[in-house]
């Protein structure tokens, strides 16, 4: 487009007038997309539930196996108004505040040096990649028998468990900053910190929150299996318990609690992310 | 023959601010394990606010030429000195505009063009002024909080000419600033550049592939010969300005300049003489 042409199509908004227009089309554009968005994403649940209904009315599995949809919802209820669901969801919800701030902080701290440092990297790759290889359940054994079966452990598993993600996308981001804008930044006699500060941590944001909602995501997940193997409160725990007193309503109820907390929990780092990145949303021309 | 006497006869008096001195400077690249000769023994004088252009086939070192002025290529044999002094590293007297604009697309105009003074030894106060003065300056007004992809490819050129001015270098160098916009962008811009010129009363390095820019833009035109890349010939120009590209003796000087890059073509041996201003 043409310096001129460009002109015309920008200056508009600089009026009050134009700009509120032109924000409240956006507005209800984006509305509409939110919408059609929503009903894409129910298509599944709205095959899934239905089969589910009919299944349990004409028992196509026993009820211990698969409850009826009203019965996990009652068990939800109950389990709300007593406060037990609240109970087990807050020790998770601790743990994995705890567990993912210090894996994710490690994981920023690590992953910044290796990308930061040809030399840190090499050094200390190998042998991040080794420990990355390993799962963080399989660390659990081994990590019962030095921190026994506290909240230490749990902590330290799912810590290791972002960790990892984090510090794959950190280095990766950091390492890949173009070029051409440090290049940008040399000219202008940048220091160190200002070359981090102002070039390269803007440049690198996108993939350190893939790397950090990567890091919560499998945090949830190390949160269960530590759960289901060394505790007696949280959701996981909630969850071997239901199964071995066939309270399948209960299994369900955490399973649905589970899957809600962490969908909101990456929408939340979705949502800093996207207001951290204002320049790559905004309208293009 | 002695090509640092001919270098020294410029077109332009000499305001003692912003000359440049290259002394048989080569460089050499690793490629794939082999060394690739880039530069060999390019010597050159810049006069105080001489417009000079570097004008070449790819591949005649021009734009390493120009990295090496900037201070971004540490290793090289020979010297480059600026007003006396050797280039070590990059100067905040020796600005640059790259082919791509370079902006940082997280940051809006004005707050590209403010990063440019971050090391300058100026008042926040009057950095604003300086953003302001160049936005002005690069007909930029109005979008100083626009961010880069809400702006054309020219527009976005304009803000990274206002970015390499900003901290008031006596050295401009530019790296084929126009050769990724249309033609008519282009045509406006280098109008745009040499008012800026004129303007700023600074020296002015361009490189350039097109013949007709380069007679348009240059006090003095550099014909580079590739492989290794060495000075092959040098044309003043001394048609007054502002110029029209329409001009006669621009005419005439751009088919004597393409004859001379078109000589240097199928004299691959590299023993085209260097002749002296047409």
């Amino acid at each position: 487009m043409s310096d001129a042409a460009l002109r015309t199509t920008l200056e508009p908004r600089t009026t009050a007038v134009a700009g509120f227009r032109r924000i409240s089309g956006r507005v209800s554009a984006a509305v509409l997309r939110q919408l059609t968005k929503l009903g894409w994403l129910l298509i599944l649940p709205a095959i899934i539930l239905p089969i589910w209904i009919v299944g349990t009315n004409h028992g196509w599995l026993p009820e211990q196996i698969l409850p009826r949809p009203q019965d996990v919802l009652h068990t939800l209820r109950d389990m709300l108004a007593s406060g037990e669901l609240a109970q087990h969801a807050g020790y998770s919800l601790r743990r994995v505040a705890f567990g993912f701030g210090i894996g994710a902080a490690a994981g920023l701290i690590t992953g910044s040096a290796m990308g930061l440092s040809r030399r840190v990297d090499d050094y200390v790759r190998p042998l991040f990649t080794a420990i990355a290889q390993v799962p963080a359940p399989a660390w659990i054994p081994l990590a019962m028998l030095l921190l026994g079966i506290g909240e230490g452990l749990k902590i330290v598993v799912i810590a290791k468990a972002a960790f990892v993600p984090v510090v794959m996308n950190t280095s990766a981001g950091i390492g890949n900053v173009p070029r051409a804008f440090i290049e940008v930044g040399e000219t202008f006699r940048f220091t160190s910190l200002q070359m981090l500060r102002h070039v390269v941590l803007p440049g690198a944001i996108p993939p350190i929150f893939t790397g950090l909602r990567y890091g919560l995501t499998h945090a949830w997940i190390a949160l269960v299996s530590v759960e289901l193997l060394a505790s007696s409160e949280g959701l996981g725990y909630l969850l071997v318990w239901g199964r071995q007193m066939f309270w399948l309503d209960t299994v369900l109820v955490a399973m649905i609690v589970i899957g809600v907390i962490g969908f909101v929990s990456d929408k939340i780092l979705a949502v800093i992310e996207t207001g951290l990145q204002r320049w790559r949303i905004d309208d293009v021309q | 023959m002695n090509v640092a006497a001919q270098l020294r006869t410029t077109a332009v008096p000499d305001h003692g601010q912003g000359r440049l001195e290259v002394r048989n400077v080569s460089k050499s690249f690793v490629v794939n394990g082999a060394p690739v000769e880039a530069l060999r023994d390019v010597s050159l004088d810049v006069a105080g606010g001489e417009f000079v252009v570097l004008l070449g086939p790819s591949g005649c070192g021009k734009s390493t030429l120009l990295r090496l002025i900037a201070g971004l290529e540490p290793e090289f044999r020979g010297s480059i000195s600026q007003d006396g002094n050797a280039i070590a590293g990059t100067s905040l007297d020796r600005g640059i505009v790259f082919q791509e604009p370079r902006l940082f697309p997280w940051a809006t105009v004005s707050q590209n063009i403010a990063l440019g003074l971050k090391n300058a030894p100026l008042s926040d106060r009057a950095k604003r002024e300086a953003v302001a003065a160049h936005i002005t300056l690069v007909g930029l007004d109005g979008f100083a909080q626009a961010y880069p992809h809400q702006l054309s490819g020219g527009m976005a050129q304009r803000a990274a000419i206002a970015r390499g001015l900003v901290n008031r270098p006596r050295l401009l160098l530019l790296d084929e600033p126009f050769g990724a916009l249309d033609a008519l962008t282009r045509a406006r811009l280098q109008v745009e550049l040499q008012r800026i010129w004129a303007h700023e009363r600074i020296t002015m390095v361009l490189v350039t592939h097109d013949v007709d820019e380069a007679v348009l833009l240059g006090d003095r035109v550099i014909v580079l010969a590739p492989r290794p890349g060495r000075v092959s010939r040098i044309f003043a120009i001394s048609a007054p300005r502002p110029r029209s590209r329409t001009d006669d003796d621009l005419v005439r000087i751009r088919n004597d300049v393409l004859r001379a890059l078109g000589d240097g073509e199928e004299d691959g041996s590299g023993g085209t003489p260097i002749s002296g201003p047409a």
